[in-house]
């Protein structure tokens, strides 16, 4: 199960690396617990987790929220979104998983991140089939960056990932 | 990329499809990608975390992901429901696993993540600075295409979150 104790680690990482990173407060929208597929962003960072804890993580937000987060993270303008501007968008979302998965494990599930993986195109839409996943809106002024959290504690002896489709990802 | 990556998810590909599904493959030729990958139809993305880092992805032409699903249920199904699409993140799934082990007894120990699905043609999805070699197989019920984007894990498990945002290329730090 999605599980939202998995959750706090997250909006903490978020908080503490927006932050840090790009000078901005965070704040916490109301969190859902979804099943259906919904409207994505035009951006998806996807990451993965593997170990005690397992399945998806992904990061959604607007092509201009991305452009003005890696205009400030690097310290330039940004108009377009380049290459740069992708690998910096994806390299927030690897700090912010990362930094989550140290909390997580020091609640003592330790996990493994992936590289980040970002996905673009118009009218995608996300959905966990029947895999409930943790929706928390995550508020900047520069825009707002949704977290989806597809995440479950792994069964015991169980094999990596077998049987188990968290994301399933729809253009229109 | 290395080849000795490579082998073991061809290898792999072949042999869950010849088992699975009973299919022949060809293997076509091999190309270096950089650019963000254009999907077809129907994706199925997994990562690999541990010796070997990086991204996996199997991209199915609906008529191949129809016919390798009904192959695997043994009905005839006219189109990708819910339990096709399982299918098929499942196929992927058997594949990398198998490839994976393939890696471990090669000395590179590595775990895989559950399968994500995109289905939909034209999204793009980007390995970033991980150039991705494609491996496209050809049989006579469609187009599927073996990505991937390796590499050697230069970081190991929680280290990755003390890194920090690397200097991006071209910009000059002051």
């Amino acid at each position: 199960m999605a599980n939202v104790k998995f959750m706090n680690p997250f909006v903490e990482a978020a908080a503490e690396v927006l932050e840090k990173e790009v000078s901005v407060t965070t704040e916490r929208g109301a969190l859902s617990l979804q099943k259906s597929s919904m409207t994505s962003d035009e951006i998806t960072v996807l990451l993965s987790l593997v170990g005690q804890v397992q399945g998806v993580v992904l990061y959604g937000l607007s092509r201009a929220t991305g452009i003005k987060l890696v205009s400030k993270m690097l310290g330039q303008e940004f108009t377009d979104f380049d290459n740069l501007a992708q690998s910096g968008v994806a390299e927030l979302g690897n700090v912010i998983t990362g930094r989550a998965t140290v909390k997580l494990s020091k609640e003592g599930f330790s996990s493994e991140i992936s590289p980040p993986t970002l996905i673009q195109g118009e009218g995608i839409t996300i959905s966990t089939l029947d895999f409930p996943r943790v929706v928390v809106p995550l508020k900047t002024e520069l825009g707002e960056i949704t977290v989806h959290l597809a995440l479950r504690e792994t069964p015991p002896g169980s094999d990596s990932g077998r049987n188990f489709v968290p994301v399933s990802i729809q253009l229109k | 990329m290395k080849v000795q990556y490579l082998i073991p998810f061809v290898e792999a590909a072949y042999e869950v499809l010849k088992a699975e599904v009973n299919i022949p493959m060809q293997r076509g030729d091999l190309s270096l990608d950089k650019g963000a990958y254009l999907t077809d139809d129907m994706t199925v993305i997994i990562s690999l975390v541990g010796d070997i880092e990086g991204i996996v992805f199997f991209g199915f032409s609906n008529e191949a992901a129809l016919s390798i699903a009904s192959s695997m249920l043994g009905e005839s199904l006219m189109e990708m429901n819910g339990l096709a699409q399982s299918g098929i993140a499942e196929l992927g799934n058997v594949i990398t696993g198998r490839a994976s082990v393939k890696l471990s007894k090669s000395g590179f120990q590595s775990t895989i993540s559950p399968p994500t699905m995109l289905m939909g043609k034209g999204a793009t999805i980007s390995t970033l600075d991980f150039p991705r070699v494609v491996v496209p197989l050809t049989s006579n019920i469609g187009k599927i295409s073996i990505h991937l984007a390796l590499r050697e894990a230069t970081r190991q498990g929680a280290n990755a979150a003390l890194l920090k945002v690397p200097a991006a290329p071209g910009i000059k730090q002051t």
